[in-house]
């Protein structure tokens, strides 16, 4: 029964959402449910901004569905649920505090019609509000590794470059080898992991050589 | 335990790779179906032509009788089945992939730039590929004999059935059909093809194929204590149990799908200048002849075939062919212990795992074999599944289909010459797409990011467009890039079949394929 | 709407179980810790999965904040499985079901109607039955797979010490360090790219975000 494995958590939450309609018009989870799939994806995803994300998802549960039988009981859920979760590196609190301070507004348009967010004014309402709906994880699996997105991001950039660095010079005789090695170090500047590097999201490459 | 199979009643492309059993030539062509009622008329008449896979008993004897003079078998696109007047019901429950065609799967199976299917042959061009006819032959004139006997039933039924017009052939001339041969040297058919390989040697083994039950070890699946047992038959044909202990996605009703199976035919050009030219260029700072490098490609040496797990450097080459020669000098003076110990080398050509090789060291864990095949090899922890081949049991293809075009002239990229390449499986999303996209254009289960299959890869010629040889890290040496790989091999057409069981065409034929 | 991210698929599996035998199945996924790796070795040697999540969630455990929503009352407990792996479901469930059967089996055995993962089209049926659509995906790095990432660690490493290591030799030791540095990571060089395509449909949904995109922008240059 962990959140966590290692240094990297997965946070899972159930948000309840006011039943109803707004204007007459849409009912509540469906003008969420338009908000979530009109967000940008990849690096244009508010995710993007949020420190340390590895993955997130946001859905919403309308009500359990499953095949039913005589031996089957039926449930239905009395409220639905907008679900976010998220694998990211680090401690809870700084993490949902991250994302309040970058994603503010696609917080509030995303959680608006939330059961009681209407009280949630700041980083500190975020994080216990996030909490509230949060779900202990029974057996997390981590088949990646645990470390902070930016080194990841980082190890990712130099995996291309150097890659492309040890085929573009195969065969290069030791002094020429060196100096081509010694550049291409200068360039890539390992102990920097904000620059150069790949961003949060990116989709496309830009080749070296 | 599947019960026998009724070879009688499965086709015998399906169970045969006539190419082995002396027919070098053959003929493909396509036809159109213009009316439900003429098309049937033809089917029917075209029945008693059809080659099943009963057993050829005489095919170790000199007396050869039972085999027959050209072969012929037929298969349907889903376009083609819509045109015979099939049921709805029964359209509606082909898989997903049939009936797209290949043409809207391109981007799953890499077909862009060169390969995009607006550079296909004429023939492939709208949606009117109805049927596949095959023949294969002992001689071309038999081949041709049994094409004339085809068109003269398509006279006789004035116009409902057409061939389709279309494939590129030799001189840039369009022709009705697709000849392919064997590539012949000093007049014998060899199993080459013309990049100069030895191709089509790991072929599975399934239960009740009819096959010498000698040739299974390497070609059935593989079993934790290294003995090899026959794949489900369900693998490769519909009605029967496979791996998953459960009967094949397959249309209603039973009696249409039984003893068939899908088919993938594809026409891929080999530039063979480009080949050369790239062989050539890399060899000069490979650390080995021109003929290992070949066979890092690969997975074989190019003259014989042999695995590299077996010979897997220029010396260790020398010392097979050296020992091969004189067993094989000592065989033919009737030394029973020398044919002996020939039979057992020549069976570890196809009886082989890569347990000793985890590096890639010997055999480069991109090479084709290597990728295509993968055995044992992606369990990279002894244990961690519940079989060795948990990976690769469904994913098996059956391998069909012969060379074409390039006999005596010169062969450059223009000049027609390729692999008419026909790939038999109970499911081509799961068995054949997979193994294209995941195993030749992408290498993500081989921990090898997006490299790609050095000589059927949708290469481009870039720097990353690569291939790694590996070394054994204990001698110091670095591994060998093989960089800016070129488009070897560019897809010129094809499309997906479903070959019905002589009972199905039979139905189909009679127009009483009923789901109800 | 998406469950694809570049070369990671998001997965959600919402799954009635009994409240008692969710209790079971707690215990079992804490063996599964306790026993680590043995049961899991089959699913890190797969190595197609960045992380993957079981959260049981009691019936009386759904979330309540405030007096106004309405108490849930539930026959049944819920296992959320939440997965991030790569490929899609239609392409590598033969792989997980025939690589580690009976893990998937110890997974979700205490699960209504669970059927075994062999034969594998009634196990795949009751995954993708039960299975939740994402409304939004994010993957931090859609040109990485798991085995990118694991890679791409190791040679960042193993780098920085390579760096330190040549600081003091002439060339030629150089080169001879060099190339043992190459075979010594061979295994982490394979070329980045982007992802197989996971799906005909998905294509067209690609094709129709993309047209989506463009529309807005032209919208966007005629308001402007």
């Amino acid at each position: 029964m962990a959140n966590t494995f290692g240094n990297s958590y997965g946070l899972t939450t159930l948000c309840p959402l006011i039943n109803g309609v707004h204007d007459e018009q849409s009912s509540y989870d469906k003008i969420t449910r338009r908000r979530i799939q009109r967000l940008e994806e990849d690096a244009g995803s508010p995710f993007a901004r949020i420190p340390n994300t590895y993955f997130a998802r946001l859905f919403i549960l309308n009500d359990v569905f499953f095949q039913q039988g005589n031996d089957v009981a039926r449930d239905h859920l009395k409220s639905k649920y907008l679900v976010f979760t998220s694998n990211f590196h680090g401690e809870l609190e700084p993490y949902l505090t991250g994302m309040w301070n970058n994603a503010e507004a696609d917080i509030r348009s995303l959680w608006q019609y939330a059961v009681a967010f209407d009280k949630v004014q700041n980083a500190d309402d975020f994080v216990a509000y996030i909490k509230k709906c949060q779900l202990t994880t029974t057996l997390f699996f981590n088949g990646s590794n645990d470390v902070a997105l930016k080194e990841q991001l980082k190890a990712l950039y130099v995996k291309q470059a150097f890659s492309e660095f040890a085929l573009a010079h195969q065969g290069q005789d030791a002094t020429a080898l060196r100096t081509a090695f010694n550049n291409f170090m200068a360039e890539i500047k390992l102990d920097d992991l904000n620059q150069p590097s790949w961003t949060p999201g990116q989709t496309r490459l830009q080749n070296m050589y | 335990m599947n019960r026998p199979l009724d070879l009688y009643d499965i086709q015998g492309n399906i169970c045969k790779g006539y190419g082995r059993f002396g027919f070098p030539k053959a003929r493909y062509f396509f036809l159109e179906f213009h009316d439900y009622a003429g098309g049937r008329n033809f089917l029917q008449q075209l029945i008693p032509l059809i080659t099943t896979a009963e057993p050829w008993t005489g095919r170790k004897q000199p007396d050869q009788s039972d085999k027959p003079a050209a072969t012929t078998n037929i298969a349907f696109t889903y376009h083609g089945l819509c045109a015979l007047g099939l049921p709805r019901r029964s359209l509606d429950g082909f898989p997903q992939e049939f009936k797209m065609g290949m043409k809207p799967r391109a981007a799953i199976l890499g077909d862009n730039g060169p390969s995009s299917p607006q550079h296909w042959d004429p023939v492939w061009q709208g949606d009117t590929v109805h049927a596949w006819v095959s023949i294969n032959g002992q001689t071309q004139e038999t081949v041709e004999q049994r094409f004339a006997d085809i068109e003269a039933l398509m006279q006789s039924v004035q116009g409902s059935v057409s061939i389709r017009p279309g494939h590129k052939g030799p001189d840039g001339k369009m022709l009705p059909y697709q000849d392919a041969s064997a590539v012949f040297e000093n007049g014998k058919a060899t199993p080459k093809e013309h990049f100069g390989f030895v191709d089509g040697i790991g072929n599975p083994y399934f239960e009740g194929c009819g096959n010498d039950p000698e040739r299974l070890p390497g070609r059935g699946k593989l079993n934790r204590d290294g003995k090899w047992e026959p794949l489900a038959t369900g693998e490769f044909i519909l009605g029967h149990i496979d791996e998953a202990k459960e009967y094949p996605l397959a249309p209603e009703p039973h009696l249409l799908a039984r003893n068939g199976t899908f088919m993938v035919y594809r026409k891929l050009h080999e530039n063979v200048k480009t080949f050369n030219d790239y062989v050539d260029n890399m060899a000069k700072d490979f650390d080995g002849s021109r003929e290992l490098l070949m066979a890092k490609f690969s997975g074989r040496w190019p003259d014989n075939g042999a695995p590299l797990v077996l010979a897997p450097d220029d010396k260790a080459k020398a010392e097979l062919d050296q020992k091969m020669a004189e067993l094989q000098k000592k065989a033919a003076e009737g030394d029973a212990c020398a044919i002996g110990q020939l039979k057992a080398l020549e069976e570890q050509w196809i009886n082989f795992t890569y347990n000793d090789d985890k590096h890639g060291a010997k055999c480069p864990i991109g090479a084709h074999i290597r990728r295509t095949n993968t055995r044992g090899s992606l369990e990279t922890e002894k244990g961690a599944f519940d079989r060795p081949g948990a990976l690769v049991d469904r994913r098996r293809l059956m391998r069909r289909g012969l060379p074409y075009g390039g006999h005596d002239e010169l062969t450059n990229d223009d000049s027609e010459q390729g692999i008419i390449f026909m790939c038999i499986s109970a499911s081509i999303e799961r068995q054949f797409e997979f193994v294209q996209q995941q195993w030749v254009n992408y290498s993500n289960d081989f921990h090898l990011g997006n490299d790609r299959d050095v000589l059927i890869g949708a290469n481009n010629g870039k720097l990353t467009d690569k291939h790694i040889v590996q070394v054994n890290p204990k001698e110091g040496k670095a591994p060998f890039f093989c960089t800016h790989m070129p488009r070897m091999v560019e897809t010129r057409g094809g499309d997906y079949f479903f070959i019905p069981s002589i009972t199905a065409l039979d139905m189909i034929a009679q127009g009483i394929i009923d789901p109800t | 709407m998406s469950n694809v991210a570049g070369k990671a698929y998001g997965m959600n599996v919402l799954t009635p179980l009994r409240w008692w035998t969710a209790l079971w199945q707690k215990l079992i996924f804490w063996v599964v810790v306790k026993t680590f790796p043995y049961f899991l070795k089959g699913l890190l040697t797969l190595s197609l999965i960045h992380y993957a999540r079981w959260t049981i969630i009691n019936r009386w455990s759904f979330p309540r904040l405030d007096k106004s929503q309405p108490k849930e009352k539930l026959s049944y407990s819920y296992m959320l499985f939440e997965s991030n792996f790569n490929g899609s479901w239609d392409q590598y469930i033969d792989s997980f079901s025939f690589a580690i059967p009976s893990g998937l089996d110890m997974f979700w055995r205490w699960n209504i109607k669970y059927p075994k993962s062999i034969p594998l089209h009634d196990f795949y049926n009751y995954i993708r039955f039960n299975q939740i659509e994402s409304g939004h995906y994010y993957n931090a790095y859609p040109l990485a797979a798991a085995n990118d990432v694991k890679t791409a660690q190791k040679l960042f490493t193993n780098l920085g010490t390579f760096q330190q290591n040549i600081a003091n030799l002439n060339d030629e030791e150089f080169l001879q360090a060099y190339q043992q540095f190459l075979a010594d990571n061979q295994h982490s060089l394979g070329s980045m790219g982007e992802s197989p395509l996971m799906s005909a449909s998905h294509e067209l949904v690609q094709e129709h975000q993309h047209a989506n995109i463009m529309m807005a922008r032209a919208a966007g240059k005629q308001e402007a």
